[in-house]
């Protein structure tokens, strides 16, 4: 067996498969990493990127045009943000409460709508965006394939990732953004604007996730099914933990998820004699031992999921 | 989460969330071409037509009143179980295993047994959970969702392996034997034993809850962690004890659900049911005897919306948009009353 596994082409495809999977969890991964980084919890990523993958899919049913559905999923990603914003940040309530109602609303909405939408017709596919590989970086041996033949979506998100690390590590803005999370009176104090850092941390979670959702139907799938998301939101929240919130930690985690997903694919490709329900165990019971090996330093945001009330103590 | 604020004021709220609620879901069905009223005929017509379909509602309240009571539990004790989903399908199995293969023991005394293992399973299930934010600081929320998933995918195993009917090729266990088959009560309906069994959980988790104890330090850990370690409550040993409860209530409702209505194991047996269970809780505000409410009133628009979407094709998704709407309504309640944000805020100074 393992020589089967040990080819260049087996090597090649896995990898390919690893990125493929893991792209839309660093997009809903990184929307999270900001969010928690300023204090916010937002258990409604699912909810979140359902909205993304719902709504891009109808613009670009009704529009044939992909970037209007790109745009149709980020405002759809952005519209559960901000009503998780209202909650928590506005109204101060408890922030796992208000994100697991929206993951069900969510749910429920997409759910229907996109019966209304399809009455009639049971299966609608749109086009998808075209990989563009890069000149001379997509003929690296191995990785070239994975990260270099890709689309427009996969190139922005490199792009976001640098310039998120960039902005944390080497602005004074991106230290105020992690300050209202770790302390936010002492930010207030500072004369940090706590709730409005707050709010935009909360308007990238919101677009960011839509990207994750809109990943799906735009690039991958094509298609939007009901609770099409099923679980990638919770498991983006799990990456941003093992990834000690980092932007770039959190691009590790969810390539060992996805690495994990699609080992226990390209397995059942080959035909090995497990039961594919057994390996299809595998990406969460990774994710549950390696978040089990990332604990040690306390890396969490000292004021996470607390709501900041200006002068009260 | 409960605020005691005046009677008048409570009144108000409940009575424009229901107001809301109820225009939503006119909205929603006007979306899809439906006449209100007539759908609203079809609604009542449905819940209230003849008995089978009136005990419908307790039969679809069973799984809901008990993995929603695991839940309310867990809530209480400052413990975020989204798992009564996983927990439910590994008591379903358990239980199923149990019944099938303890063939020495005879009727009654076998169906008690499996369900106590089921129980016994669902609780352990939990507790791997409650180990990772005892031990490991680690979310339970996430924790318990990884959990969820591992247990959906085991029992896809489970009934293609060990647990598959040997004379079919169906993905299913073998049909459980009538005599260890909790019993239908009403004639001609699908009323069982098993929705008595969850309305004496109700009751024996209320008592334990409000008038013990155990239920005090509970509460008190949900409440404040640290004030109950100063006190001498151990924060840990409350957390196990209310996980494990939580999880076992939840795989109870799996047991009943094999026992009483599939009489066989198979895929997609909870309906959802563990996800629906969180949302019950919540609008319970972790009570007891509210989540037995919350959990009929549910189980009831879930047969109204069903017998809508039968004879108009009215999505009976609209339930779970209703109930999503009422959750947020519930925390986002204080707008009603127009007094602006600085004094939503003071008041909550006030609680805490």
């Amino acid at each position: 067996m393992l020589s089967e596994i040990l080819t260049i082409g087996f090597l090649t495809a896995f990898l390919s498969a690893t990125v493929r999977l893991a792209i839309p969890l660093i997009y809903g991964g990184l929307g999270e990493t900001i969010a928690e980084k300023s204090g916010i919890l937002n258990i409604g990523m699912e909810g979140v990127m359902l909205s993304g993958a719902f709504f891009s899919f109808g613009g670009a049913w009704f529009s044939n045009n992909l970037f209007v559905g790109l745009l149709c999923g980020m405002l759809g990603g952005l519209a559960v943000s901000l009503l998780h914003g209202f909650l928590s940040i506005f109204l101060a309530k408890d922030q796992s409460v208000s994100g697991l109602a929206l993951n069900m609303f969510m749910l429920g909405v997409t759910g229907f709508l996109y019966k209304l939408m399809s009455t009639g017709q049971d299966y609608q596919q749109i086009d998808t965006f075209q990989t563009m590989p890069i000149p001379v970086l997509s003929k690296i041996p191995l990785i070239g394939e994975a990260f270099f033949n890709r689309d427009i979506l996969t190139y922005m998100l490199y792009a976001l990732l640098i310039l998120t690390w960039l902005f944390y590590k080497k602005t004074n803005y991106g230290l105020s953004f992690a300050a209202i999370g770790e302390h936010p009176r002492a930010a207030a104090s500072a004369g940090i604007p706590v709730h409005k850092y707050q709010w935009i941390a909360m308007i990238f979670n919101g677009i960011l996730g839509g990207i994750g959702g809109a990943y799906l139907v735009l690039v991958q799938l094509g298609v939007f099914t009901e609770n099409m998301i099923s679980g990638r939101g919770y498991i983006a929240l799990a990456t941003v933990i093992l990834g000690r919130y980092t932007p770039f930690g959190m691009f590790g985690a969810a390539i060992l998820f996805g690495a994990a997903n699609a080992l226990q694919i390209r397995l059942q490709t080959i035909g090995i004699a497990v039961s594919p329900f057994l390996l299809g165990i595998l990406p969460y019971a990774i994710t549950l031992i390696a978040m089990i090996g990332s604990i040690g330093k306390n890396t969490k945001p000292e004021a996470l999921s607390e709501p900041y009330i200006k002068g009260a103590r | 989460m409960i605020q005691k604020k005046n009677g008048k004021e409570t009144l108000i709220d409940i009575f424009l969330i229901i107001i809301i609620t109820a225009l939503i879901g006119t909205l929603l069905i006007v979306m899809c071409g439906a006449k209100p009223l007539a759908a609203y005929s079809l609604f009542f017509h449905g819940i209230f037509g003849n008995i089978s379909s009136f005990s419908e509602i307790f039969v679809k309240a069973c799984p809901l009143i008990l993995t929603g009571l695991g839940c309310a539990v867990a809530f209480r004790t400052g413990f975020f179980n989204i798992g009564a989903e996983g927990q439910f399908y590994v008591g379903a199995m358990v239980t199923t295993m149990a019944a099938l293969k303890l063939t020495m023991v005879p009727g009654i005394l076998r169906m008690v047994l499996a369900l106590l293992a089921g129980f016994l399973a669902g609780g352990l299930w939990a507790l791997i959970a409650a180990v990772f934010k005892a031990k490991f600081n680690i979310s339970e929320i996430i924790v318990t969702i990884m959990l969820n998933y591992i247990a959906i995918n085991f029992l896809g195993y489970a009934v293609r392996s060990f647990l598959m009917d040997p004379e079919g090729n169906v993905p299913q266990s073998a049909k459980i034997d009538p005599s260890v088959q909790l019993t239908t009560l009403i004639k001609s309906t699908r009323f069982h034993t098993g929705i008595l069994i969850a309305v004496g959980c109700v009751l024996l988790v209320w008592f334990l809850m409000e008038k013990t104890t155990i239920g005090y330090e509970l509460r008190a850990v949900g409440i404040n962690q640290r004030a109950s370690a100063c006190t001498g409550i151990s924060v840990m040993k409350n957390i196990v004890f209310s996980a494990f409860l939580s999880g076992g209530l939840a795989a109870l409702a799996g047991g009943i659900e094999v026992l009483a209505i599939q009489k066989k194991l198979l895929e997609g047996i909870s309906a959802g049911c563990g996800y629906t269970a969180v949302l019950i809780a919540l609008v319970a505000f972790n009570n007891p005897l509210g989540v037995l409410a919350t959990a009929v009133l549910y189980a009831t628009m879930q047969v109204g919306a069903s017998s809508m979407q039968r004879q108009l094709g009215v999505p009976s998704a609209i339930v779970n948009i209703l109930m999503g709407v009422v959750v947020i309504l519930i925390l986002g309640k204080e707008v009603f009353h127009m007094r602006g944000r600085r004094r939503i805020l003071t008041d909550q100074k006030g609680e805490k």
